[in-house]
């Protein structure tokens, strides 16, 4: 689906540039001419990030930039719903809905020196110290200023309405930035940033990174939302959902998942099922066997069932001098349901952990294998280039994520949770057999490429390095289109015949999860007159240094994140983020 | 800060055209901020020829903040509880404008007698009668405008105030009142002796 994918593959048919592949430099070559389309917006970018839309609308309605803003703001930064509206149901609705005037009240400007009752304040003030917004409606400058500075406080700082009763009218920004800093600097800095952050917080298409502690920034996507993104901090998130990025499992299932593995409810449900507390000394006590007759280290006899204090004597069905009448009671079966459910969470919980795990021991395999590279690369040797150690590395963090994450997704696609009136039990088991196939293999093929990747190759000779080289080459290319497979399957296998309207998957990416690029502001904040005919982010890499941007925040940051980005373009662990943490 | 200046002069302007509108307004006690309004029962309504008195206390940001209002006389009617006397009326909320005032919003409080909205309901289950029952209703509302907002009853409400004034907590004066049956002494003498 990505342009990246397919040029993934056009690298593998071709040996001599296989090995190039992922190489540091390759990433130049292979960053398709449009660059990537999902932007990380930075404090400094912010501006820029929304000239564009304002441009547009600006130039087609021909209006000034704060009543651009107010129609944007109320279609949310919609600029196609905006025109659509505009095209259905014209100009005047489309004002009107918003709040915008554009009509021009210069006959009903007061001659200098006169004084005007404020309908406010209820007070005679000089024309001078009044205020006439777009609407018609002029009251005077304190009550205006009272006005904002209780909006701003309310949150309102994105669409003030004008004072007075059914005026529909949002007020012109200049007028409030005007009057609210003259006496009160810092809640008109507040204003600012709340209109500068609708362009975030009102707007489909962007988001805030949720990096904690805050990195400051916002990612925009281009067209789909369910998507997985990659903030210049190094934040991994799925942007549907904000949480770390999960697929192919859904929003729905991670969030479902993520709660079971945090609750303890299942260790609870496993300690009520197994286990029981003694009456005298309170302790956990197991069942042994099928007696319903236990006894505590302690001494005391008590009745499974019931968990009263017994005598120690017994029949099969009955204990002497105890009767609780529960020898077939409901309770064991639900203690035998609850058991069956911890055990089937288990066994996906362990797998999904596994993969979790094994990248934990992985990453540290990156360091010894630059060690290996590098005693090779001393022996007089005819192997120079080593990238498809480092390439099968990023195949195999790639792979493993999918693997762990397929996990949880089996958990609820073949569970009780989500499908159970969905599927006949046959289409299940058909569809459960369908994927564990496509699963088990990947498993395989990826555990082999881990295989290959630890072998200590530096010690071994040209032409078993040589062979090794070629397995990890072609366990790549396998697990790679293994994992496409996994996606397909889910895709059009699983959910595609169900009514999955809210199990979204993002999909696949051979080359990882892409890397928002930073948006590159290439004209002043201020510079109100130059505004480029689209976005310049993409032509970033293909500027030479130093030329260009005279923009120099926008340059910086960029700087900035280049410096910071984790693994410095080498890796990319794509994984949990709780396994990264823990590295 | 609240605008007094404007205050006073909107107790002066209501005033003046008191007997047109039939709106009163007047201060609880010196502060500005305390104040009752009174309404005449709308003609041709169940609250015909009841006076309502609302409580009006004044938000430190008005005129830029509504002014909250809640009926003091009890009232039946599908946007007042008949608990609290709470008012559901939009510019007493987010359609609040700053050109509104303390009379404007009692003349709309006033319409809201003669125009409810039981799709939005303050009071669920005079709403429901008021839909589904509306004989009774107006029954209802009737009955409580003749118990509680006729001129007999205002004269509890001259005797409330004035114990209060005299430093009376005004839920014990009420309660005071209602056990003595009326009578302003007797009451006084209750209140003195705890
Ligand atoms: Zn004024
Ligand atoms: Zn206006
Ligand atoms: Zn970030
Ligand atoms: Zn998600
Ligand atoms: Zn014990
Ligand atoms: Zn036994
Ligand atoms: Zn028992």
């Amino acid at each position: 689906m990505e342009d990246g994918m397919s040029s993934d593959e056009d690298y593998y048919s071709d040996r001599d540039s296989l090995d190039g592949l992922e190489n540091e430099d390759s990433e130049f070559h292979c960053t398709p001419p449009k660059g990537p389309t999902t932007k990380v917006i930075t404090k400094e970018s912010l501006l820029a990030a929304q000239r564009e839309d304002l441009r547009r609308v600006m130039d087609l309605l021909s209006l000034r930039e704060h009543h651009a803003r107010t129609l944007l703001i109320y279609y949310r930064w919609d600029v196609e719903r905006l025109f659509a509206v505009l095209v259905e149901k014209g100009k005047d609705f489309l004002f009107d809905q918003a709040g915008v005037t554009v009509v021009e009240h210069q006959g009903l400007e007061s001659p200098l020196g006169s004084t005007i009752t404020c309908d406010i304040c209820m007070d005679d003030v000089p024309s001078g110290e009044t205020t006439r917004e777009d609407c018609g409606h002029c009251f005077c400058n304190n009550c205006w200023t009272e006005h904002f500075m209780v909006k701003i406080n309310e949150g309102q700082s994105r669409r003030i309405r004008c004072m007075a009763h059914k005026c529909n009218a949002i007020c012109d920004e200049a007028v409030v930035r005007n009057l609210v800093s003259k006496r009160h600097p810092d809640m008109a800095e507040k204003f600012e940033r709340f209109l500068l952050e609708s362009y975030i917080e009102d707007n489909k298409r962007v988001k805030w990174c949720p990096s904690t502690p805050h990195c400051g920034n916002a990612i925009r996507i281009e067209d789909d939302e369910f998507c997985e993104v990659e903030c210049s901090c190094g934040m991994q998130f799925c942007f549907s959902c904000l949480s770390e990025a999960h697929s192919p499992c859904s929003c729905l299932m991670w969030e479902l998942w993520a709660k079971k593995c945090r609750d303890e409810s299942e260790t609870v449900n496993w300690i009520t099922a197994h286990t029981k507390p003694c009456p005298k000394c309170h302790k956990p006590v197991e069942k042994n066997g099928g007696c319903n007759l236990v006894s505590c280290i302690c001494g005391q006899a008590f009745c499974w069932l019931c968990g009263g204090a017994t005598g120690r004597d017994h029949t099969w069905s009955s204990i002497s001098g105890h009767s609780c009448g529960r020898y077939k009671a409901e309770r064991e079966k639900k203690s035998e349901r609850a058991k069956r459910d911890h055990y089937r969470y288990m066994h996906y919980y362990n797998r999904y952990r596994a993969h979790t795990d094994s990248f934990k021991q992985e990453s540290k395999l990156k360091e010894i294998i630059q060690v290996r590279v590098s005693i090779t690369e001393e022996r007089d040797s005819r192997l120079r280039d080593f990238s498809w150690v480092n390439n099968g590395l990023l195949r195999l963090f790639r792979s493993r994520r999918v693997l762990s994450y397929s996990y949880p997704f089996a958990f609820y696609m073949f569970g009780d949770e989500l499908f159970n009136d969905e599927m006949t039990k046959e289409e299940r088991e058909i569809k459960q057999h369908l994927f564990e196939d496509q699963q088990q293999q990947l498993e395989g093929n990826v555990e082999k490429l881990s295989k290959f990747l630890e072998e200590p190759f530096d010690q071994y000779s040209e032409d078993k390095v040589m062979e090794i080289r070629m397995q990890v080459i072609n366990l790549s290319v396998i697990t790679d289109t293994l994992c496409q497979k996994v996606y397909e399957c889910i895709e059009n296998d699983l959910l595609g015949s169900l009514q999955y309207g809210n199990h979204n998957i993002a999909p696949y990416k051979s080359k990882g999860i892409e890397k928002a690029s930073e948006l590159t502001a290439c004209w002043k904040a201020n510079d109100s007159d130059k505004y480029p005919p689209s976005d310049c982010g993409a032509s970033e890499l293909d500027r030479p240094s130093g030329s260009g941007s005279s923009d120099e925040s926008g340059c910086s940051s960029r700087k900035r994140a280049r410096k910071d980005s984790p693994g410095g373009g080498l890796f990319d662990l794509n994984l949990p983020a709780e396994v990264i943490d823990r590295n | 800060m609240i605008d007094f200046g404007r205050v006073q002069k909107e107790l002066q302007e209501c005033s003046r055209d008191m007997a047109a509108s039939g709106i009163k307004v007047s201060p609880k006690s010196d502060n500005l901020a305390r104040l009752v309004g009174t309404i005449p029962g709308p003609i041709g309504t169940p609250y015909e020829g009841g006076t309502f008195q609302i409580d009006i206390s004044l938000p430190d940001g008005y005129p830029f903040e509504p002014p909250k209002m809640q009926f003091a006389t009890k009232v039946w009617h599908p946007n007042i509880s008949s608990q609290s006397g709470a008012i559901c009326l939009d510019i007493l909320k987010d359609q609040w404008s700053p050109a509104l005032t303390l009379k404007t919003a009692l003349l709309s409080v006033q319409a809201l007698l003669s125009a409810p909205e039981p799709d939005d309901p303050q009071d669920a289950v005079v709403a429901q009668q008021y839909i589904r029952e509306n004989q009774t209703f107006l029954a209802t509302a009737r009955y409580w405008t003749e118990s509680f907002a006729k001129a007999s009853s205002l004269g509890v409400e001259e005797k409330v105030q004035r114990l209060v004034e005299m430093g009376f907590a005004e839920a014990h004066v009420r309660s005071a009142l209602e056990a003595v049956g009326g009578d302003e002494n007797l009451a006084l003498e209750k209140l003195c002796s705890g």
